[in-house]
């Protein structure tokens, strides 16, 4: 009974304890996680990648030679990459195609960015992509052209008063 | 029959007469009851089951009898992997356990660079290492939480959940997501380590330790905890080795098996591993030995970490798809976060391989749960059901 006893005055005083302890929850959309570099990257010519976050894609148009490795290492994961006709017109990509990413299924495995031998396909920090329609997943070679904007300012930092998001 | 059947229904079709539903598979068919017994079904939608159906039929508090019905997740993962090569295979293979994602896949990985001959570099084995010791630690810390909130101890549930953001932060700095991470591929991993992560793993998983150890006195330790789980769904040393129980579940009762040590991958041969063992066999060693898993999984990181090369390739070059040298089999299993977790690959010299079969822990926990319930409360089901380590997603693949 004595045992009993001592047991949940400890098991409560460890919750006591816990008052003291700095909160470790990250606010969400005020403050927003840091990402090593500036997204997975891949180097064909050693076959490593480079370590960050696996997010949206950022497509270089003056490199995609429109060759469509990248269409058909998706094909086998979740068919998520389209090659669309594209207005402008670039002398390594005859055909003017370029790949349009369909993020309603992408699962964000970045194989195809290992596929790419022309250094055309890096993924990048911004995973704020949720939409209200299916339409507005569908991303067009132009819109992932563009370099996104991520704020980044929180990360775990460990002090004598325990973990917390700083 | 007063009711009209819909036109496109011919009245032969149905079973209207007795001497019809002697076709009926023996489970469907009709069974003559005891009035005291009253058949109850959990799940498939109730929390505390997971994605499965517990038919139990229980006399007064007491369960008579257990028939666990798994299946309701059933993804054809093993099909699936007939039809997608070596690579491609990578990102849904690891879909039965998101948490435990690297080692889901593991052997596979092993599987394929055996099929290929492929020599994976000394400093990846022990990224893989690392790796896989965190998402055990991020598997068990889940299994935890949801193993705290089926006794409704809340505070059990909010700690873990809370706490793996550690080491999903960790995972998350090396392999770019948070899960299923798609790290492993055949010929090493995929990216190298980032600059500074040795520091920041150190840093993390020290003070994670420290976290889990405070576990003891609120839970490991609390009185109620104990009256509740010991001497419940007791599994003795025979049954645990005759019913083919795997990982925690078989080390709780008193067998000393751990692949780590008695079958090294990798580098585990290298590394100083100690398997912890148990003698109760009852749901509180079994809820205590993952536990116990995590500090020894903080130990190999430490140490994993200190022997690793410190610079050089972390993946060799494959020629894109690659394909087996004619028809070939290989075998290959490693410790999961529940257990032994085997692979079947089946190649016949095309680059998809030709079956991939997957033997998981999970499933081979769950013939144990009629055994142990027999006899129980009811109010017992959820603690001894989950101290099983068990998966749905997994077991039924
Ligand atoms: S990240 Fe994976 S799923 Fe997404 S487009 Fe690339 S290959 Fe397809
Ligand atoms: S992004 Fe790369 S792989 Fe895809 S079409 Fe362009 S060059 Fe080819």
């Amino acid at each position: 009974m004595i045992g009993t006893a001592t047991g949940i005055i400890r098991a409560l005083n460890s919750g006591i304890k816990h008052l003291a302890i700095k909160r470790f929850t990250l606010r969400y959309p005020e403050e927003k996680l840091k990402f090593v570099g500036d997204g997975y990257q891949f180097d064909p010519s050693t076959g490593v990648g480079i370590a960050g976050l696996k997010g949206r894609h950022l497509l270089f148009h003056d490199h995609c030679t429109g060759c469509q490795l990248c269409s058909i290492a998706c094909e086998g994961v979740a068919e998520a990459i389209a090659m669309v006709k594209v207005p402008e017109e670039h002398k390594q990509n005859k055909k003017a195609i370029m790949p349009q990413i369909d993020y309603g299924k992408c699962v964000f495995c970045g194989l195809c960015v290992d596929a790419c031998p022309f250094y055309a396909l890096y993924m990048t920090n911004d995973y704020e992509l949720s939409s209200f329609s299916k339409e507005g997943l569908i991303y067009t070679p132009a819109q992932l052209q563009v370099k996104p904007y991520v704020a980044q300012d929180s990360e775990i930092i460990i002090t004598s008063r325990g973990a917390t998001h700083g | 029959m007063a009711t009209e059947l819909p036109s496109n229904i011919k009245s032969s079709d149905v079973l209207t007469d007795q001497t019809s539903s002697k076709w009926l598979p023996p489970g469907l068919a009709l069974q003559k009851v005891d009035e005291r017994i009253m058949t109850l079904n959990v799940g498939p939608q109730h929390p505390g089951s997971g994605h499965m159906r517990l038919i139990v039929q229980i006399d007064g508090d007491y369960i008579v009898a257990c028939d666990p019905d798994p299946g309701y997740v059933h993804r054809g993962e093993e099909k699936m992997a007939e039809y997608r090569n070596y690579i491609t295979n990578i990102p849904h293979l690891e879909r039965p356990v998101i948490h435990d994602s690297c080692n889901v896949l593991y052997p596979y990985v092993l599987g394929v660079e055996e099929l290929l001959g492929i020599e994976v570099p000394e400093r990846a084995k022990y990224v893989r290492v690392i790796a896989s010791e965190l998402n055990r630690c991020i598997y068990i810390m889940y299994w935890l939480a949801i193993y705290g909130i089926f006794l409704g101890h809340s505070t059990m549930f909010m700690w873990p959940a809370g706490d793996r953001e550690l080491l999903i932060d960790l995972m998350e700095k090396m392999t770019g997501a948070r899960v299923t991470h798609a790290h492993f591929v055949p010929g090493g991993v995929r990216n190298d380590l980032p600059p500074n992560f040795e520091e920041v793993c150190l840093r993390q998983v020290a003070y994670f330790e420290k976290r889990i150890k405070e576990y003891a006195a609120v839970f490991y330790d609390n009185p109620i905890l104990i009256a509740r789980t010991q001497d419940t769904g007791v599994l003795s040393r025979q049954d645990a080795i005759r019913l083919g129980t795997t990982g925690s579940v078989l080390r709780a009762s008193g067998v000393d098996y751990d692949l780590r040590q008695k079958e090294p991958y990798d580098v585990y041969e290298e590394l100083d591993i100690h398997s912890n063992v148990m003698k109760e066999g009852d749901s509180y060693a079994r809820s205590k030995i993952p536990w116990l898993d995590m500090m020894e999984s903080c130990n190999i990181i430490r140490q994993a970490l200190q022997k690793m090369p410190k610079s050089g390739s972390v993946r060799v070059k494959l020629k894109p798809n690659p394909k087996g040298k004619g028809l070939n089999t290989v075998y290959k299993r490693v410790e999961s976060g529940r257990g032994s977790l085997g692979c079947y690959i089946v190649s016949d010299g095309k680059p998809e391989p030709y079956r991939v079969k997957l033997s998981v822990p999970s499933f081979r926990n769950l013939i144990a749960l009629p055994y142990l319930l027999k006899g129980e409360k009811l109010g017992n089901m959820p603690s001894v059901y989950w101290s099983l380590n068990y998966w749905p997603v997994e077991a039924d693949r």
